[in-house]
């Protein structure tokens, strides 16, 4: 029996153009604006339909049935927009390539955003090891910085509610380690 | 390290402060901002970029000022060691086959940036672009346009233009940046070089062209101007260390000893050994001047002692 190989890529939705965070006040770091927790509304399907659209815009209909049958949402968080994709490894750049061709979500949410590849593996549990330290490590990094300086507005944002908890909860990931280990992961 | 050495600067631009520190959060380390001259050159030539921008920037993120010209006439004289002096990068944007062959084998510049989002009438010559890469040129591959393009078109053609770019220079001698206005158009490092996986440059030289080909030009472009003809740098001259440095030298460590010495005598200080030497002969002399074997014995000491 040949086994079936498969990557799983580690997504993070980005929010370059965040109002809300803006509209509080002007002094909360950039760092913290960009990661907005997702609208409830953003369902596995919609998640799904989004990518099968830029690969059959992107590929046509070649790029379409090739990952059409291994395409599947893992995972899928609003609060910290995170997300977890599986797809043939063989044709898994169509994929990354179409989320990175991504400027807004469909229809009914239409904000614009930018989705972040963060980490491609050959196991689902390795992906999910690299959300939850990553997770980890941007806690830290929003306590630092609530211990450092402007701590009224970051408080203000971070313990409001659950929600921007967990928004101020995925600031932490930029690491050159991280996307040397995800070259790692890339390599056939 | 990863470079993005091409993102848009206008004055007044609201987006840029954005821009910047989405960049520094999806990973960037150096950003050029880029001025764009098309046209007649101003007459004095001086760089409207300023060096500390008016707003806060991310901390960790370097920001270098380029200058890209478009170049449309090739019998034109645009002084390009005046512009180059003026900016840490000079890029050149040719809009045709001969301002292209130009730019490839006589223009000093450091990047040559196509508009690959346009139909380009003709096909790169591995020839020409090759004369380029050998003296230490580069290729700029900018993919915001078409990932912010509205129509299927500027998309169709940026990859097109930037596949066959591959294929003339072979893979070498290209760097990717963003050319984006908005943050929207930035994508992280890695996305970047899956993109150019896909459009046929392989994942090493992707990598390479938003980091390593891309320190080479800045590297190369800094020592063009500020070296002596390009060959010899002076980065750290050594400099002396000051006089009133040493004394607090002196304070801190080895108190006692130096301030022993320095109460001695206004003369050189005496060593430990001089002086057990001066004690002992004053001891002899003292207990036996008449002696006279011993002092001949030692001749050296009787002559350094004598005056």
């Amino acid at each position: 029996m040949v086994r079936l190989k498969n990557r799983y890529l580690l997504i993070n939705i980005l929010y370059p153009t965040s109002a809300p965070a803006t509209s509080v006040s002007g002094t909360v770091p950039d760092a913290l604006k960009f990661y907005q927790p997702t609208s409830d509304k953003l369902t596995p399907q919609l998640l799904l339909r989004l990518i099968r659209d830029g690969v059959a815009e992107l590929f046509g209909d070649y790029g379409a049935g090739m990952i059409g049958g291994s395409l599947q949402v893992k995972y899928l968080s609003p609060p910290t927009s995170t997300a977890i994709i599986r797809v043939t490894r063989s044709h898994y750049r169509l994929v990354w390539a179409a989320l990175s061709f991504v400027t807004k979500l469909p229809k009914p949410l239409d904000t614009p955003c930018v989705i972040h590849v963060m980490r491609v593996s050959g196991t689902i549990r390795k992906a999910e090891e690299e959300a939850i330290r990553r997770a980890r490590e941007s806690v830290l990094r929003a306590r630092l910085i609530i211990g450092g300086g402007a701590q009224g507005l970051l408080k203000e944002v971070i313990t409001a509610d659950d929600g921007d908890d967990e928004d101020a909860s995925m600031d932490g990931i930029e690491d050159d380690e991280d996307d040397e280990m995800d070259e790692d992961g890339t390599d056939d | 390290m990863f470079y993005d050495l091409n993102v848009p600067w206008a004055p007044n631009d609201p987006e840029l402060q954005r821009t910047l520190a989405f960049l520094d959060e999806l990973g960037y380390n150096v950003v050029a901002l880029t001025h764009t001259i098309s046209g007649k050159l101003p007459s004095d030539i001086k760089c409207p970029i300023p060096s500390p921008l008016p707003f806060p920037t991310p901390g960790k993120l370097r920001l270098l000022r380029r200058c890209t010209l478009a170049l449309s006439d090739s019998n034109q004289n645009y002084r390009l060691s005046a512009l180059s002096a003026a900016y840490d990068i000079l890029a050149i944007r040719p809009t045709d086959e001969k301002t292209l062959q130009q730019a490839c084998q006589t223009l000093d510049c450091d990047i040559i940036s196509l508009d690959l989002t346009v139909r380009l009438g003709y096909h790169f010559k591995f020839k020409t672009l090759s004369q380029a890469i050998e003296r230490g040129v580069r290729f700029e591959i900018c993919y915001a346009p078409g990932v912010l393009a509205s129509d299927n078109m500027a998309r169709r053609n940026l990859i097109s233009n930037a596949t066959q770019l591959i294929r003339a220079t072979r893979g070498r001698g290209l760097i990717i940046s963003s050319e984006a206005r908005r943050a929207v158009g930035c994508r992280g490092p890695w996305d970047v070089v899956n993109l150019a996986a896909v459009w046929g440059l392989g994942q090493e030289r992707g990598k390479e062209a938003i980091s390593k080909a891309a320190r080479f030009v800045t590297v190369s472009a800094q020592l063009k101007r500020s070296s002596y003809r390009g060959v010899v740098d002076v980065i750290y001259g050594g400099e002396k260390p000051e006089v009133p440095k040493e004394e607090d030298k002196g304070k801190n460590y080895g108190s006692k000893k130096r301030k022993a010495g320095v109460g001695d005598g206004k003369e050189a200080p005496l060593s430990k050994r001089e002086l057990k030497r001066r004690e002992k002969k004053a001891r002899m002399e003292a207990s036996a001047p008449s002696c006279c074997n011993d002092s001949a014995s030692t001749p050296g000491q009787a002559t350094s002692t004598a005056p």
